[in-house]
Parts: structure tokens; sequence; C-alpha cells
């Protein structure tokens, strides 16, 4: 069992203090193996902190990461799954499914993480799986009125993987599962 | 003298005092073992003479005057056993004791049977007592005065008529008690205080090291007097503490003022001290003005606060004698008595003072402000601190409210907070700065009106913009970078629900960082244009221009700010962020239904693009997020659309690199098919997109072969290929299928080509791609249909 | 040699005895020779009475002219040695002259005796009282034989006694004030008094109180003074500040003292004087004498 962080689109300082206090408190060092973030940061301190919960730590570039060194892609295999992060503004039209299925067939993975939208998404998808994890601090969008700040923490275990939403509504947190299952006949 | 020689030599003086102790007292013990007095009281009083030496220094003879005080103890065992026998009556031992022709051991003699003489009941305990502290007098000598006395204290300190002791005389006896001690502890004070006039001057510190030592000899007597039950409040704040105050005052000497001032603070209780605040501080003026009277005074302040907080039942007290006006005029008095206090003791009071309210008098904050101000009133007409102690004092003076009240906008209230931080020298102000922001960040303190906003930014204009005189050279570039995006944080903080005076905020916002300077404003603006875009979305739905025109709370008037902002920006220069910001108001504009201010902010993207974005990957990036908010873009009118996608295709084609031209090209093909429902449908001009796509693909695949082994255009065809298939499939009639199966073969045949190299990547997502054909063809329905005449094999 | 001896041994015993002598109190007195001996002790007009005892020695008789029995009070002055001056001289006749045989009692009485001086043992000087019992004899020496007896006068609690109150000093030096409660003392009395320190400016290492006393004799150019420090008392140790008052308490017990005795006969003089000392650190002295007078309490039976 793998516990994998994803979330992305903090946009601190420049449209979010900081994470909520809610999550801070929920992200403790030493529980999650991987963190997967879909870029923008946008600054090093945000950077460290999510090094500091784990140093295992993915990441890729948003249009307002200070950082230039992150890549546009990344794939990584976690147990039997591959993974492919984008933050997902070179993917026009922003949020759209199926221009998003293209890009999980080019990176050629099973599950899709990307962003920008600030919307948390999770679609099964021709056996694959495109997740946004929405935004971490619910920060302002173009794309997307009222967002919630949210989260994504995925439970890979074999075939079988747990997608935990953490969403922040009015103060409260509120978890959702998503239970997917890979299909061992999918890579011929 | 060499020191060595003067240690050896105390060595052989303490050595032969010893022995001399010992010698006599073993014939002390010889005439007491045959019951001979006479005998007893000689060798006694030789053994006692030995502490009649000057040549010892404190510590050695303590050494030597312990030996004697355990021989005292079994002197005075055995003329408690000879008066109790009947050998001898007590009281003609207490006129034998005083025929010793020295002083000294005549007096130790005599306190020795006085401990006899009271326990026998005889006399009355206080006028023993009495006598004994009235004969001490005969010993002038400090070191062995002190000794005396603090054998006197010793035998006596069970045998106090005190209330409730055995030795409990007539009514008033407790008062005798106390004014034993007292005159024991007024005299020993004397004694010690006058050692630093023992010697020649060049020893003198020495001598202040020793006299330290000894300190506790005195304060003992204080101790004793805090353990006397007869000491109640009344007798403490009549009698007592006026005495021992006198006395303190009196003296004259920095060493034992300031110990004794602690030492009353320490052993009496807090509530005597809260009792009688007025009489104690008094005396604080009066000390002299080496006396470290911040410690002091702090540590009383520090105690009461602790006191307060100790118990809310005794909050009323603390109002009732009116503490802090108490301790704030003492404090005042204190500077003013002693003008050469440096100022970081000045404000280590005010600190303290600080303190103190905030714990005993929290919804104070006119006394806050008051601390404050008496603070300023101390620094007025100085330079700015550079002592860095006093200024560790300030932040930790300006700290305290923030952390007591957890808000920001209490210490806003306070109208001395930034004239105090006017003293701070530029870096420690941006060090309260960042304290500051801190506090708010930590306690998510909303500042919600704009002249809070105002004070605000006058507390942290440290950090806002460049202080005059200075270069900040020096500055480290990652502190500079904290402390910017702390303050690109604290504009979130800024907030009001009512829309009018979130206006102002921002208004006031914009005011004070524009003024950053080229360095400040890529950290601040951004959160600004957040901010201001999130009230115009909360604006959104009411119709700008229709709201009355004494009220400019429009998006319209917003985005008159953020153009003045971005292009204060824009100027710095900062083109990619900038670009940025322009599209995001873009979008916020068209929101709106704004098309012109949508239009204008869009030609600011483009020519900040063709201007003044010159690297290409940085190229490549705006080109997509140009590309993405058009596509978003549904208020333009025909024309404007046109011009702005034929521009940004235009870019799309002028890229650098072949595979980036390509992906933009085909990219722009969604700009004239929007799956909305009024969104535009050209198919036609989509198809010339994605042909345009292939050719430069094709262009690509060129080189590549040219160049011989450098792979990845054969990716781009399948991309194509893919955008091919959405198309198709969202209905797009100008994508056929043969078109789609000519590129599949194409592909096939670049894949399988002599000079095609392996490209894994490549293979497998054109695999995946003709599983998704595989998997589209078998969903059967319209989709099934659409795919039919497609072969994926 | 016994032969010899008993040669030139008078031919009887002579035994002075006191009516009272059993019963009287008794002092001890110092004899020229170093040894104590216990004197009786009277004073002025009391009866000394008593019996005088002649025993022949065996075989033996006495023969003579007249016996009689004196009572003595004499000044001895050492200078001027072996000169007696006899201030008083009583006399009793006990015998009319005869011959004594065998042991005869003569009883005597020498009723209210002014005894104005007190018995004393000075350095110059000695006054003592006697009996003295003589034998006169034609053309042999007269046989006598004497006893020695203390008179000490006591003299009631004065009703004027000042305390003694200066201000002493060396100017810009040293000022002192010392009080002494009293001025005429009792033998066994205590000295009570303080010293204030006005001002200091010596380093003073220690103060004493020393007990002194005058012993005058003879007069105009024959006067012989000879001072005696009875007692040294440490009243400080260290040195004082100004302000300072330091307490005296001394016991006069332990001395051995004698009234003040002022012209004594026109022979001498015995006076006392508190001599305060203070001795700074290189060790000067600075001092100052006050007379004290001192009596012999009249001991009633509350003060005993």
């Amino acid at each position: 069992m793998v516990l994998v962080l994803a979330l992305g689109d903090l946009h601190i300082p420049h449209r979010a203090p900081d994470l909520p206090a809610k999550f801070k408190s929920m992200l403790v060092p030493g529980k999650i193996q991987h963190i997967i973030c879909t870029g923008n940061l946008c600054i090093k301190e945000v950077h460290d902190y999510l090094k500091s919960l784990c140093p295992d730590l993915h990441i890729t570039r948003g249009e307002y990461d200070e950082d230039a060194r992150y890549p546009e892609t990344k794939t990584l295999t976690i147990g039997q799954f591959k993974l492919g992060l984008c933050h997902g503004h070179q993917v026009v039209p922003w949020g759209d499914l199926d221009s998003l299925a293209m890009l999980q067939r080019q990176l050629d993975v099973d599950i899709l993480v990307t962003g920008h939208t600030h919307q948390f998404k999770a679609y099964k998808h021709e056996g694959g799986v495109v997740i946004n994890p929405g935004s971490a601090t619910g920060a302002y969008s173009s794309i997307t009125y009222d967002v919630n700040p949210s989260f994504v923490l995925m439970d890979i275990d074999s075939l079988r993987v747990v997608v935990y939403v953490y969403e922040l509504i009015d103060g409260e947190v509120k978890v959702d599962k998503i239970d997917f299952k890979k299909t061992a006949t999918v890579h011929s | 003298m060499h020191a060595d020689t003067v240690a050896e030599d105390e060595e052989k003086w303490l050595a032969e005092g010893i022995a001399g102790v010992q010698q006599n007292a073993y014939y002390m013990h010889r005439a007491l073992d045959s019951n001979n007095l006479k005998d007893a009281l000689k060798f006694s009083a030789q053994m006692l003479s030995e502490l009649r030496t000057s040549r010892l220094s404190p510590h050695k003879y303590y050494e030597l005057y312990m030996r004697a005080f355990d021989e005292l103890r079994k002197l005075e065992m055995f003329f408690r056993e000879e008066t109790t026998r009947g050998n001898c009556s007590v009281v003609d031992l207490y006129e034998l004791v005083q025929h010793a022709g020295n002083v000294l051991p005549r007096l130790y003699l005599l306190c020795t049977v006085g401990s006899v003489y009271i326990k026998s009941k005889e006399a009355p305990a206080k006028d023993v007592l009495k006598d004994l502290v009235e004969m001490s007098r005969g010993i002038q000598h400090p070191l062995r005065g002190l000794f005396l006395r603090s054998y006197l204290s010793q035998i006596s300190r069970d045998k106090l008529p005190d209330i409730g002791s055995e030795y409990e005389g007539d009514a008033d006896s407790v008062n005798d008690a106390i004014e034993f001690v007292l005159q024991n502890f007024i005299e020993m004070n004397k004694l010690w205080v006058r050692m630093q006039h023992q010697g020649p001057q060049r020893d003198k510190e020495k001598r202040e090291k020793e006299r330290s030592e000894l300190r506790d000899l005195v304060g003992k007597n204080l101790h004793v007097l805090s353990q006397i039950e007869g000491v109640d409040l009344e007798m403490y704040k009549e009698t007592v503490l006026p005495r021992i105050l006198e006395q303190v005052v009196n003296c004259k000497d920095e060493l034992a003022q300031f110990y004794l001032m602690d030492c009353i603070i320490q052993v009496f209780p807090d509530e005597y001290h809260l009792q009688t605040l007025e009489t104690l501080l008094s005396a604080f003026p009066q000390l002299q003005p080496g006396v470290d009277i911040k410690t002091v005074l702090s540590q009383l302040m520090d105690r009461l606060s602790n006191y307060a907080a100790s118990s809310p039942e005794v909050l009323p007290e603390f109002l009732q004698v009116e503490a802090f006006a108490k301790f704030s005029s003492a404090i005042g008095k204190v500077i003013e008595a002693q003008p050469d206090m440096p100022a970081v003791s000045a404000i280590t009071l005010y600190v303290s003072l600080l303190t103190f309210t905030l714990r005993v008098h929290p919804d104070r904050l006119d006394y806050v402000d008051q601390v404050l101000g008496a603070c300023v009133k101390k620094l007025s007409g100085k330079e700015k601190l550079q002592d860095s102690r006093a200024t560790k004092q300030i932040v930790a003076l300006l700290s305290a409210p923030l952390e007591k009240y957890s808000n920001i906008v209490t210490a806003l209230e306070l109208s001395n907070y930034p004239k105090v931080m006017d003293h701070l020298d530029n870096s420690t102000t941006k060090v309260m700065a960042v304290v500051i922001i801190q506090s708010i960040m930590k306690n998510t303190t909303c500042v919600s009106t704009s002249d809070k906003v105002e004070a605000l930014f006058e507390l942290i204009k440290g950090l806002i913009k460049d202080m005059d005189g200075t270069l900040d050279d020096d500055v480290d570039e990652e502190d500079f970078k904290e402390e910017q995006n702390s303050v690109a944080r604290l504009i979130h903080m800024l907030y009001n629900e009512d829309q009018e005076e979130m206006l102002k905020i921002i208004c006031t916002v914009q005011k004070h960082i524009l003024r950053g300077g080229p360095k400040r404003l890529p950290f601040t603006v951004p959160s600004l244009v957040f901010s201001a875009l999130k009230l115009v979305r909360r604006l959104q739905g009411q119709d700008g221009d229709v709201v009355g025109e004494d009220v400019p709370t429009t998006p319209k008037k917003i985005f008159q700010i953020l153009n003045q902002t971005i292009e204060a920006l824009y100027s710095v220069p900062c083109p990619e962020l900038s670009l940025r910001l322009y599209l995001q108001c873009a979008e916020a504009a068209n929101d709106c239904d704004l098309e012109p201010v949508a239009y204008e902010f869009f030609t600011q993207a483009f020519i900040l693009y063709e201007e003044e974005i010159a690297d290409s990957k940085a190229q490549v990036t705006a080109i997509h997020l140009i590309i993405g908010t058009l596509q978003r873009m549904n208020i333009f009118g025909v024309e404007n659309r046109d011009t702005l996608t034929h521009k940004a295709t235009g870019y799309s084609a002028k890229l650098l690199k072949k595979p980036d031209q390509c992906r933009a090209v085909y990219a722009c093909s969604h700009l004239f098919w929007v799956e909305d429902q009024d969104g535009v449908k050209d198919g036609e001009r989509v198809l010339l997109c994605l042909k345009r796509a292939l050719r430069i693909a094709n262009a690509a695949q060129q080189m590549a072969n040219a160049a011989r082994g450098s792979s990845g255009s054969i990716s781009l065809f399948i991309e194509i290929l893919n955008k091919y298939l959405y198309f198709f499939e969202k209905g797009n009639p100008q994508i056929t299928s043969s078109a789609i199966q000519g590129l599949i073969e194409l592909i096939t045949t670049e894949m399988q080509g002599e000079n095609a190299t392996s490209d894994p990547s490549a293979e497998a997502f054109f695999a995946s791609t003709m599983r998704y054909i595989q998997f589209q063809k078998q969903k059967g329905g319209s989709m099934g249909e659409k795919y039919e005449t497609i072969k994926a094999s | 040699m016994n032969y010899l001896i008993g040669a030139f041994k008078p031919p009887c015993n002579i035994t002075i005895t006191f009516s009272d002598g059993k019963t009287r109190k008794q002092v001890s007195v110092k004899k020229e020779n170093g040894k104590t001996v216990m004197v009786p002790v009277f004073q002025s007009l009391e009866t000394i009475s008593g019996e005088v005892s002649i025993e022949p020695i065996q075989g033996k008789k006495v023969e003579h002219t007249g016996v009689k029995i004196e009572l003595l009070g004499q000044i001895e002055l050492y200078f001027d040695r072996g000169n007696f001056y006899d201030f008083t001289s009583l006399v009793r006749e006990l015998d009319v002259p005869g011959e004594i045989y065998e042991k005869k009692t003569y009883p005597f009485e020498f009723s209210s005796v002014e005894m104005p001086y007190e018995s004393y043992n000075g350095t110059n000087v000695r006054l003592r009282y006697i009996l003295r019992v003589t034998i006169s004899r034609n053309y042999v020496s007269n046989i006598t034989e004497h006893r020695d007896f203390c008179v000490r006068n006591y003299t009631p609690v004065p009703t004027m006694n000042n305390s003694i109150k200066m201000e002493v000093g060396i100017e810009d030096c040293l000022h002192i004030e010392f009080e002494y409660s009293k001025s005429k003392y009792h033998l066994k009395d205590v000295i009570i008094g303080k010293i204030y320190f006005l001002l200091v400016r010596i380093k003073i290492k220690n103060m004493e109180l020393e007990i002194r006393r005058r012993e005058s004799t003879g007069s105009g150019p024959n006067t012989y003074v000879e001072t005696e420090t009875l007692a040294k008392f440490e009243l400080m140790d260290g040195a004082p500040v100004r302000g300072e008052s330091i307490p005296i308490r001394l016991f006069l017990s332990p001395y051995e003292l004698t009234p003040t005795y002022r012209n004594i006969n026109n022979k001498f003089s015995v006076k006392y004087y508190l001599n305060l000392v203070l001795v700074d650190e290189e060790d000067r002295r600075y001092f100052k004498q006050q007379e004290i007078s001192m009596y012999r309490l009249l001991e009633t039976p509350a003060s005993s």
C-alpha cells in the first residue's frame, strides 16, 4: 500500500496566503510516500514545505512557477501504475477531457494528473484515470468560480487505486472516495 | 603582592586559626567534662579569639567561623545542662560571660548564653533579644560584625516572640520580634555596605566580589521577617517595609540596593507587594544611578503578572490599588531620576510594564498605548537606535501586544505603535514588519477597513519601500524574497465583505505597493491583481454602468486600477508575469461582458508578447496561455475575434522550433471550434490549422531525417492524428475518415521506414491511439458507426 | 636549738578573741609576707569587745608592771618605712602590776569606736586596724601580741548621682560623646554607658575602657602618685562610622576595688578613673579619663 499525495495550483502567494490550516494539520511528515504536484506552487517556500512532508516530490511546471527547472510533463511508476503529470495549461481547451485523454495516450500512463482549472475531477477513461486534484488553497481561477480548496490522496495497492478527495467546504473537510481497478489486460 | 602568595598565606593563616580553635576547644571540653565553668569560659573565650583575625578573606573566615560555631553549639548544650541542674543560675551566667575582656568572644558567649536564657524563660525573650542586638554594636568590623550578627540571627531564629510562639510574651511582643530582626538587618546591612571602604582602592573589584559572596547573610534577615507569623499585611505595610526601604535607600550602595530590592520582591508574598505597591515603588527613583533597576522592577512586574494570572479572583485587587498607574508613574520617575540610563534599560522596563498590563488589564488598550507613548517620549529627540540590545527590546515591546491580542487590528488602534517603530533602524523595522505580518498570518486576522490598512502599511513600510538614507545593497536575496512574499501573502488578509470598502482597501494597497520600486513589484503586484479580480467577480452580475454615480464600485473602475497596476509591473520590466496578468484580466472582463476592456487587455498582452518576450521557451508558454485564454473568450465580435485569432495563429507559426510551431498551430484549431452552445464552429479553418500543422510536422520530419538520428517528430504526426480524431468525433464535417485513414498510414509508413529510428515513446503513443480507435469502434452506437470505416490494425 | 628557742620565747601565750568571732563576717587580707589570713570585719561605731587570755608557759610566771589592750588605727607609708601614724588610739587597762601564774582571762570592750577610715592595702600605703595587748615589764622587753581586724564602712546610696556626659575630640579628626550613666559606683556596680561617634576621620582599630586607680601619698613636694590599671575592657572592635553608638556595660565585681578615699588623715588618697581609649590602626592611642567615685554600698537586706 502506497500513499500518494496529489495536489497543485496553490498559487502562494499570488492568490492565496497559505494552505488552509485544516489541511496543514492533516498533512504530516512521514505518512506519505510520494507527492505529485501539478505546479503553480509558486514559490520556493512552498516547495520546501512539500519537501518537508515527503522527500519524494514530483513537480511539473505551472505558468506561475518561479522555478524554471520543473519539467512540462513527467511520468513515474508507482507499484503497478504508471502515472503522468502535467500542469495542464498547455492542453487547449483547458480542462477538456478529450484533449487530456490525448495527453494520457501520449504519455502512455494509467493515471494522468493535471491541474490548472482549480476544479477537482476524476474520470475513468478508457481503462485509465484522469485526475485533477483542484487547488489546494482554493485559489482564484478564471476558469472555475467558487473554488474550494482540495487535494487528493491516492492509495495505490497492486492493481487497485483508491482516490480520496479532501475538499474544504465552509470550513469543514469533506472526504470522497473513488475506487479504480486496473485491468491487467490493458497493456498487452 | 602576588595573588598566589596571598592565597598561600591565607591557607596558612586559616590553618593556624583552625588549629587555635581546635586546641582551645580541646581544653574547653576538658573543663566541661569536669564541670569547671570558669575554665570552660576561659578557653571558650580563647577559642573565640581566633575569630578576631583580620587576615582572612570572607570565604576562609566562614570556614573558621563554622568550626567555632560547631563548638559553640556544644557549649550552649553545656550551659543549658548547667543551668537546668541548678549549678549556676542563667542570670549569673549571663553576667559571668560578660566579664571577658575582649569584645568579640564576649559577644559570642553572650549570644550563646542568651539563647539558653530565652529558652529558660526566666526573662522575656524580647528583653534578651533586645539586649543582644544592642550589645552587638560593639563589633564595628564589617566581616566580624556580619558573622557575629549572623550567629545571633541563627540562634534566635526559633526563639522569636512571634505570635503563636512559645516565647510570645505580652500582647505586643511580636513588635519586639520584628524590631529585633529589623535592627539586626539594618546593622548587618550597614556593616556589609561599609566593607567596600575597607582596604586599598586597587582591590576594589576583588572586594566587591567578596562582598557579593556575603550578601545572603544580610538577606537572610529579610527571609526571617517573611517567616514571622506576626508580619501580616498591616504590619508589613506600616512597619516592616518602610523600615527596610529606609535602610535600602539610605545605604546608598549599588550592590546592596540591587540585592535587597530583589530580595524583598522574592521573599515577601505577591499579595503584600500589591498592597504596598506605592511604598515599594517610591523607593526606586531614590536608588543609586548604577543600580540595575530594570531587572528588579521587571522582576516585580513579572511576579505580579504571574500572580494576576494565577487566579482571576485577585484581579479586582489590582484594579483597586491601581497597579498599572503606579507602575507607570514609578517607571516614569525612575527614568527621570536617571537621565543617563541607557535606552535598553528604559525600554526593558517598558517591556515589563507592557507584559504586566497585557496580563493584568487585557481589556485596557489605552494602557498599552500609554506604555508605548511613554517609550516614545523616552526615545524622542534621539537618533534611530543603534544599540542592538535596545532594538531587540523594542521588537519585544512591539511584539507583545501582537502576541497577546493575536490580532493586528488591535495594535493598529494604538496611536503610539508606529511612533515607536520610527525609532528602529531600517533592518529592525523590517524584522518588526515581518513579525507583524507573521502575527496576521498566524492568527488569520482580517484587516477590514482601508484606514486600518493604511495604518498597517505605515507599520510595515520598511518592507514596502526603500527606506531613505540607506542602500539595501547588502540585503540577502533570499531574505528579500521571503519578506516580499510575506507582503504578497498579507494582501490576501486585507478584506471586507462590503464591496465599496473593499475597493477602498484595494486602492490603499495599490497606492502603497506601487511605491515599492522595480524590485518589489513582481512580488506584490500579482497579489493585488488577484485580490482585485476577486472583487470583480463579486461585482459580476451587477451591471457596472448603472450602479449610480457616487458609488464608483464598478468592475470598470477596478479594471482601470488593474490596468495601472499591471502597467507598473510591465515597466519594471516583467513581461512574462504582466502578460499572464493581462490575460487573467481579459478573461475577467470577458466574464463581465466588457468587450472593449477585454480587447484592451489582450492588446496589451500581444504587445508584450511581441516586444518583450524573447526567450523561445517563454514564448511557447505564453502562446499556449494566449491560445488557451482566447479559446475561452466569448464576447468578442467577429472582427475583434478575427484580429486576435489571426495574430495568435501568426505568433504560433513563428515560434522558433518546428515542434513548438506545430503544436501551437494545432492548438489554434480550437480557436475555431468551441463546443459551446454559441461557440464558433468553423470546420474549415480547423482543417486549415491542422493541415498547416501537418506541413510543419513534415518539415520537422525532413529536418530530422537530414540530421539523422534525431527523432521525435513522428510524435507530432500522432498528436495531429489525435486532433483529427478529436474534431472527427466532434462532428467537424471537414475531418473525414479517409483523411484519418491516410494519416494512420502515413505514420505507420514513417515508423517502419528505412530511416526510422526506434522511438519507443512514439510507438507507445501510436499504439495507445490505435487502441483508442479500437475502443471507439467497439463502443458501438453512433460513435461506433462513425469509426466503422477507419481501419485500426 | 629547742632550748635556745625556748629561751627567747615569751613566757606566755596571749590570745585575743572577739566576742562574736564565730559569727562575724571575715575577709581575707594579704599580709606582708604574702600570706592571706582571714580577719573579722567591723565598721565604724561598732563596739569591739572580746577577751584576752594570758597563759604562762608551764612552770613559768609572768611578772609585769601592768597589762593593757589598745585599739590602734595606723597609716603606714612605705616610703617612710617604720613610721606609723596612729590616727586612732584607745587604751584599756586590763590588770594592775603583779604576777601571773596561771591562765588569766580579761574581757575588754571598746564601745562605739569611731573608725572613720577603711582598712586599705595599697601600693605605697597601708591603713590598718589592730588590737594590741601589752604586758609591761621592768628590765626586760614588754610582751606584745596583736590582732588585725578590718574596717569597712558602708555608704548609703548617694542621693545625687549625676551621669558623666562629655563631648571630646580632636578637631576635624575625631569627635565623640560619651556618657556614663552615673558618676558614683558601688563596688559591685555595673558601668552602663554609651559612646557616640560624631566624627570619625581616623582609622580606629578598637576601643577599650580602663579602670585606673590613682593612689597618692604624702603631701606637698613629697607627694607620691601611683597609678594602676585594674581593668582593660574592650568595648569595640573595628572602625565605626559617624553616627554609630557603642554600648558600654562593664561589671565591676570581678575587679578588686575599694571605695574612693579622699585625703585620708592628710596622708593619702585613692581615686578611681574611667579611661576611654581609642586605638588607631597605627597603634596611636587617644584617650579621655574621667574620675568616678567609688563607694561601698550599705547592703540592705533587700539588695543582698
